[in-house]
């Protein structure tokens, strides 16, 4: 078929010219049509065969690397998280630092009877949550150690704003004790250190369904949140609605605090974000004008070479000759 | 174990009619069993000791405390997420997502007992949950503060 059709389109051209050539093409290609037609039976047979041959195959190929292997269940990886537009992780925006008291205070009265929040220190309070009275007076609230006396004796002192926030168990091993087994982590850095960050916790503090979907396994002392991965968390729901009354009088819905104390963590997990930003857009206005200038200075340098003009001059052609 | 076997095990691995397994399932019932027993030790051996029992119920009773106040103080207090997440929900967005949960929540409801194969819903509520929170997340952060 092919060959025919590349016969006839020659022939077009040809045909003006060469009679001849024509007629003879014409005979080859009607008598390749004859062989096909002297055995068809066999000719059928061979066609339907090779064409068995090719999809089965190809269908072999596909069953044994078609379909993708995955080697997680989705159940197993854990919901993604909804991206939320946080206010505070824009370019130019800042936290909002009423949102970081109500966050503190969320963390205070919900979150610090398990977590912990151990390097964050009191000092870090004062000008971004609370003023200097305020947190000392939160500081002396707690005990802490003192350095030896002369008998070596460690006594207790209240704290001060250079102590940070007492745990509230002792060690790991008394925290899984009071817990059925399951650690609490420490909440300084959680917001850098799960994947999806602020989007991730506050999905998880908000995501608990009000009874797990139909055929769930949910194991012994567990919950089922679809954001965490494996989907049984330790940790029970805590966020319920007015569990905390915000001295500002926000109303305290379980999502509004959910958002509150994500954000006072991702405080807790940067507190260096604002001053970053700051200083990020000093450096791009500085560096921006800096390279104008340099931009501008090398072209006043160069300017004589750039602007030369080379002309040849050549001589003037005479007939005489020397 | 002979040649042979390798070789039947071969093509059984090849051949389209057969599935392959990653794990044999009936060891994986019987790891989880063993895994519960061994948890049913620990909680025998922790109930033994009397001050861990009376400290994991203080603060369970305290909670329920606080919610019992809290309920009978402030009840006007909706979840905007979860007002907004059920609208979302009935939405034509989430039709399908929707659709097809129901269903599964049905077939595994009045299948459950005699059939071999256990289904969960996981799977189709992850779709639902993820198309509901999409879906409210802008509405939810013009309402919050």
């Amino acid at each position: 078929m092919l060959a025919r059709s590349c016969l006839r389109s020659t022939r077009a051209f040809a045909g003006a010219r060469n009679g001849a050539i024509n007629f003879s093409k014409r005979a080859a290609s009607s008598s390749s049509g004859s062989a096909a037609e002297q055995s068809p039976l066999g000719l059928n047979i061979a066609a339907v065969a090779s064409t068995a041959v090719a999809a089965g195959s190809i269908a072999w190929y596909y069953h044994l690397y078609g379909p993708t292997a995955h080697a997680m269940t989705p159940a197993e990886e854990g919901l993604h998280p909804t991206k939320y537009p946080w206010v505070h992780q824009e370019w130019f925006k800042t936290f909002d630092h009423q949102a970081l008291r109500r966050g503190f205070q969320v963390y205070r009265e919900v979150c610090a009877s398990c977590h912990s929040l151990s390097r964050v220190p009191y000092r870090s309070l004062v000008g971004t949550i609370m003023t200097v009275d305020e947190a000392k007076a939160l500081a002396e609230e707690n005990e802490y150690d003192t350095e030896p006396n002369e008998q070596g004796e460690i006594e207790k002192r209240p704290g001060k704003l250079s102590d940070y926030l007492p745990a509230p168990y002792k060690n790991d091993e008394a925290a899984r004790f009071a817990n059925n087994g399951a650690l609490p982590p420490d909440l300084s850095l959680i917001v850098k250190a799960r994947h999806g960050g602020c989007d991730y916790i506050f999905s998880l503090l908000t995501g608990y369904p009000d009874e797990p979907p139909a055929g769930a396994q949910v194991g012994a002392g567990l919950n089922f949140n679809p954001y965490f991965p494996g989907t049984g968390i330790a940790m029970a729901r805590v966020l319920y609605d007015g569990l905390v009354e915000y001295e500002d009088e926000t109303p305290a819905s379980t999502s509004q605090m959910a958002k509150d104390v994500v954000e006072f963590l991702n405080w807790a997990a940067e507190p260096e974000m604002d001053d970053r930003k700051r200083m990020g857009m000093k450096v791009l206005v500085v560096t921006s004008v800096l390279f104008a200038l340099s931009v501008w200075v090398k072209r006043y340098k160069w300017s004589w070479l750039k602007t030369r003009k080379l002309v040849y001059d050549p001589p003037q052609a005479s007939n005489t000759r020397h | 174990m002979g040649i042979w076997d390798a070789i039947t095990d071969l093509i059984e691995a090849a051949t389209p009619w057969t599935t392959a397994e990653a794990e044999a399932p009936a060891a994986q019932e019987e790891q989880k069993e063993e895994q519960e027993a061994a948890t049913e030790t620990k909680d025998e051996a922790k109930d033994e000791q009397p001050e861990s029992e009376s400290a994991e119920e203080q603060p369970a009773e305290e909670e329920a405390a606080e919610e019992e106040e809290d309920e009978e103080d402030e009840e006007e207090i909706v979840d905007p997420k979860e007002k907004f997440e059920e609208e979302c929900k009935e939405s034509k967005q989430c039709a399908p997502a929707k659709h097809h949960f129901d269903e599964c929540v049905d077939r595994v409801t009045n299948a459950s007992g005699d059939s071999e194969v256990k289904e969960d819903c996981v799977e189709e509520f992850f779709h639902l949950a993820h198309c509901a929170s999409q879906c409210a997340a802008p509405k939810l952060w013009s309402v919050l503060k």
